[in-house]
């Protein structure tokens, strides 16, 4: 799909007042649908934290009108389909393929759920459930890195309508009701707010019928949501999460202005890929932290956000948003070496923003950028999701926009970018650990953090060492803050 | 998508069931004199080729005590580089390329994987050749990559999944490898920078043709890649090893385990049995596979009940592993009361007692069929994942007709052989219980 035809849709809808509809046919024989809605958890009112994923999840995990979920699930069995639903700070997804054999029988109840949904107070009681036990197991409880990703937003968002998890606040969450969830749906699930994606083997006419079909929501408005700035972040911050564990899982970020269609996005993407590629070995910090000094199993930098980074190596489309922080991620590590680590992962940054990329740095980075693009767009499922963000942020299809501001970047322009954008100071470090209070002290003590090896090493680390082992974080007592694990999402 | 793929796949849900092809790509085999093996699969996805090479070696071959998990370790040395290839320079060309590459271990394989455009194939193939025939990395870089392995271990360590998984395997196993997880017992990941020179020995073994499969699948045309890896991986030489795997005595049990997590989190219980090896032939362990969708899938009875109108349990699941040994067959179940755990586990058990008692309803049995052969065209959504699913089995069988005959086999299983499995394999001597609970308050 081209810009101009995503953008002949999108303003022939506006003209018509009908719900927005991206198409990519295609011979292949399976259908995807993604059902966006431009609404999410930043419109989630205030006290009712997890309105937006409870609704969502009673679409796509509640029964229909006519059917009971368990009827649902039986009649979607045996085609192996299931809908799944993505809640985000300002777009929710509804997402299923189908084969095309099945493709009536299954659009006729995804559009049931939709369009009809059963809101039946046993669905509620378990969905509701389900969320509080992400928030306080999954999450909490079982996953440090992703809880420390999380508690980083949370701070650098709070008192900002991005300020609490995508699923919601588990005192919040104990307290909603349906009514809650009506009105919600009432209110944002908009044609104003729908966009419509459909890619495959669909038959002729179908995506007309959908569209008409989706026409029976109420034509507006479209959610207005007002974004302030996040507060400014003064010098750096910490947050530590006390937690029985058995290493230290640290994520350091800051808010930025950049996102994509803003002028420096395709030189950040530069500067974060040769930084931090995510899940891929060849970045600077990955090179440093863990193939030189065996810290731990990756390091890695991100201008966009990129849950459950640990389960996948492509992030999945449709968290598109407004706002977006840089964000640093080292997976866990021993906790006698969290603060050398830190400090390392900080004399990098510091090392990124004095010094740039060189002209060689710059060109290979943009050439495998050039080229991986195309997969993340490889399935037609991602290339439509693909495609809804780019109308969200209103830019070209994204492998045309990235390849094209690629083709015209000049390293300068990259290294002017990450001077404007990037930094060491006036930011965020969350770290999820055992022993907080030794790891305060330590962090504001500024004291040398000297690592021990278990091989020798070359001159030229050592020496780097010596001068990492003192990078002074200059913490206040003020500055570091502990939160016992069983605090957080509550 | 090219008329005959497009053809293939509407025809495999319609045809007779015993002309049904699942895995709808036209693909082609290849042996080399040395004994590799390369299979080619083009699909119509456009520019866009997958690599797996899939060494058909895993944890299942570490038979030395104190070795557990090496062959993993070893997956992260064969990214250290070689003489022609340093690390900087592989991780430049596959920059160059734009391409996506990782590598996994299991029981019984490890695969390495590089997804790129098709331009970039004789770059990629001339490199993955030169690392598994010219491998390098000095005893420093070693101890330094064992470390990143302790690393892996020390995230992992915060989901009770893993460790409900290392007492299962540890309990329900005496002699057999898959006693061990794929990651190793601790003790042993903290001993593995001394064993340098095992790891020098597991290369010589494995690392070797007749161990391992090259797959391709996408913009690729076989006749080129043949002669591509003809010229870059025929003068790879031969080995000879040939592990000797423990066979497991006959099961004793019933046996069990508890685990007490440390912080708070929901309890689990797993209900493990003894089960059979992978097959393409014999119909038990495809029976599993059947009776694993109709017991716990989300439309059975049980699942039903406990998940969706009772409300006490809010993960369930069952798993029946591809191995080429006997392995298990396993129910996991996490409970949202520490007081449901004593009566899940006996509905769990209950469930199993009634594959054994009754026959199961033909119609039933009829619609998992179905479930599994879309589920199966649903996964093909790309060629990663068509050269991804190739691989599971091409590590089983070397080959991925086993897909079709698998699912054929699926075709004649009847409620009667459901029957017969369920009571050869769901007895006490082969049971293993394993709960685990949480410390603290929520």
């Amino acid at each position: 799909m081209t810009w101009s035809t995503a953008m002949l849709v999108l303003l022939a809808c506006a003209a018509e007042a009908q719900p927005r509809l991206l198409t990519l046919p295609s011979r292949s024989p399976l259908v995807s649908f993604r059902i966006v809605f431009l609404t999410g958890a930043a419109s989630d009112p205030a006290g009712k934290e997890g309105t937006a994923w409870l609704t969502a999840a009673m679409l796509a995990q509640g029964g229909s009108r006519q059917m009971s979920y368990q009827q649902i699930l039986e009649v979607f069995f045996p085609m192996a389909v299931t809908v799944s639903s993505q809640v985000d700070k300002e777009m929710t997804v509804f997402s299923a393929t189908t084969h095309q054999d099945n493709l009536e029988e299954f659009y006729r109840i995804f559009r049931s759920m939709l369009l009809e949904p059963g809101w039946r107070e046993e669905d509620l009681t378990r969905l509701r459930d389900d969320a509080v036990n992400f928030l306080r197991v999954t999450l909490r409880g079982n996953n440090d890195e992703e809880l420390g990703k999380e508690v980083l937003y949370n701070e650098i968002y709070a008192g900002h309508p991005y300020g609490h998890h995508n699923v919601g606040v588990v005192s919040a969450l104990q307290k909603l009701r349906m009514e809650d969830l009506r009105e919600f749906y009432r209110r944002h699930y908009t044609q104003a707010n729908l966009i419509i994606g459909l890619a495959g083997g669909y038959p002729e006419g179908f995506a007309e019928k959908v569209r008409k079909d989706f026409s029976v929501l109420p034509a507006g408005p479209a959610t207005a949501l007002k974004l302030p700035e996040p507060r400014p972040l003064r010098g750096r911050r910490v947050t530590l999460v006390q937690k029985e564990t058995r290493s230290v899982a640290i994520s350091i970020g800051f808010p930025i202005s950049v996102r994509r269609g803003h002028p420096d996005y395709p030189a950040l993407l530069v500067a974060q890929s040769w930084f931090g590629q995510h899940r891929m070995s060849g970045g600077r910090l990955f090179q440093r932290m863990r193939e030189l000094r065996g810290l731990n199993y990756g390091d890695y930098a991100y201008i966009e956000y990129f849950p459950r980074g640990m389960f996948q190596f492509e992030p999945d489309p449709n968290l598109a948003r407004r706002q977006q922080i840089f964000q640093i991620w080292i997976r866990p590590v021993e906790p006698e070496n969290a603060h050398f680590a830190l400090r390392l992962a900080l004399y990098e940054m510091d090392r990124l923003v004095r010094r740039g990329l060189s002209r060689d740095e710059f060109e290979r980075t943009r050439q495998f950028l050039s080229k991986y693009v195309n997969l993340l767009t490889r399935t037609k499922s991602a290339e439509l999701g693909y495609a809804i963000d780019s109308l969200f942020y209103r830019i070209p299809d994204y492998n045309s926009y990235v390849k094209q501001a690629l083709a015209r970047l000049r390293v300068e322009e990259v290294n002017r970018a990450i001077r404007r954008h990037l930094r060491t100071t006036d930011l965020h470090i969350v770290a999820v650990a055992k022993d907080c209070e030794r790891l305060r002290a330590r962090l504001l003590s500024d004291e040398p953090s000297p690592i021990r090896y278990n091989a020798p090493r070359p001159k030229e680390i050592l020496e780097e060492d010596k001068i990492v082992e003192r990078w002074k974080l200059g913490l206040k007592p003020e500055d570091v803050r502990i939160i016992p694990a069983e605090k957080i999402f509550e | 998508m090219r008329w005959w793929v497009t053809l293939m796949l509407c025809a495999f849900l319609t045809a007779p069931a015993s002309e049904r092809k699942v895995f709808p790509y036209s693909w082609d085999e290849h042996d080399f004199p040395n004994g590799l093996r390369l299979i080619t699969i083009p699909t119509d996805y456009p520019n866009v080729v997958a690599l797996y090479i899939v060494v058909q070696a895993g944890s299942r071959n570490e038979v030395e005590p104190g070795k557990s998990g090496f062959a993993h370790l070893f997956e992260h040395m064969m990214f250290r580089g070689t003489r022609n290839y340093p690390p900087e320079k592989y991780e430049a060309v596959l920059k160059a390329a734009g391409a996506s590459s990782n590598a996994y271990t299991t029981d019984d394989h490890t695969a390495y994987h590089t997804t790129f455009s098709k331009e970039d194939l004789e770059t990629i193939l001339a490199m993955e050749a030169d690392r598994f025939q010219n491998l390098e990395y000095s005893r420093d870089v070693f101890r330094t990559e064992a470390l990143a392995v302790l690393g892996e271990y020390n995230k992992n360590s915060s989901d009770p999944a893993n460790k409900l998984e290392e007492v299962l395997r540890d309990t329900a196993f005496d002699r057999h490898t898959y006693k061990h997880t794929t990651m190793g017992f601790l003790k042993d990941i903290l001993q593995m920078p001394e064993h340098y020179e095992y790891s020098r020995l597991f290369f010589e073994r494995y690392y070797r043709p007749e161990y391992t499969t090259i797959i391709l699948a996408g913009d690729i045309e076989p006749a080129k890649a043949k002669e591509l890896v003809s010229r870059y991986w025929g003068s790879w030489k031969r080995g000879s090893f040939r592990p000797e795997i423990p066979a497991e005595p006959p099961a004793n049990g019933p046996r069990s385990n508890h685990i007490a997590w440390p912080t708070p989190t929901l309890p689990w219980v797993v209900v493990a049995f003894r089960g059979p090896a992978y097959s393409d032939e014999e119909p038990d362990h495809a029976a599993l596979d059947l009776i694993a969708y109709l017991g716990f899938s989300e439309t059975s009875e049980l699942y039903q009940k406990l998940v969706i109108r009772e409300q006490r349990v809010d993960i369930l699941e069952a798993e029946n592993l591809r191995r080429v040994d006997p392995y298990l067959f396993c129910v996991w179940a996490r409970i949202k009361k520490e007081e449901d755990v004593a009566s899940v586990r006996d509905e769990i058990l209950a469930t199993l007692a009634r594959f054994a008692a009754e026959p199961v309803e033909p119609q039933r049995l009829e619609r998992v069929k179905r479930h599994l052969r879309y589920r199966f065209a649903l996964s093909l959504r790309d060629s990663e994942a068509v050269a991804a699913a190739a691989a599971r089995y091409v590590a089983l069988r070397r080959t991925p007709a086993t897909i079709d005959r698998l699912f054929a086999l699926y075709e004649q299983l009847t409620p009667a052989t459901i029957l017969a499995v369920a009571r050869k394999y769901f007895v006490d001597a082969g049971r293993t219980v394993i709960t685990l609970a949480g410390g603290g308050s929520q």
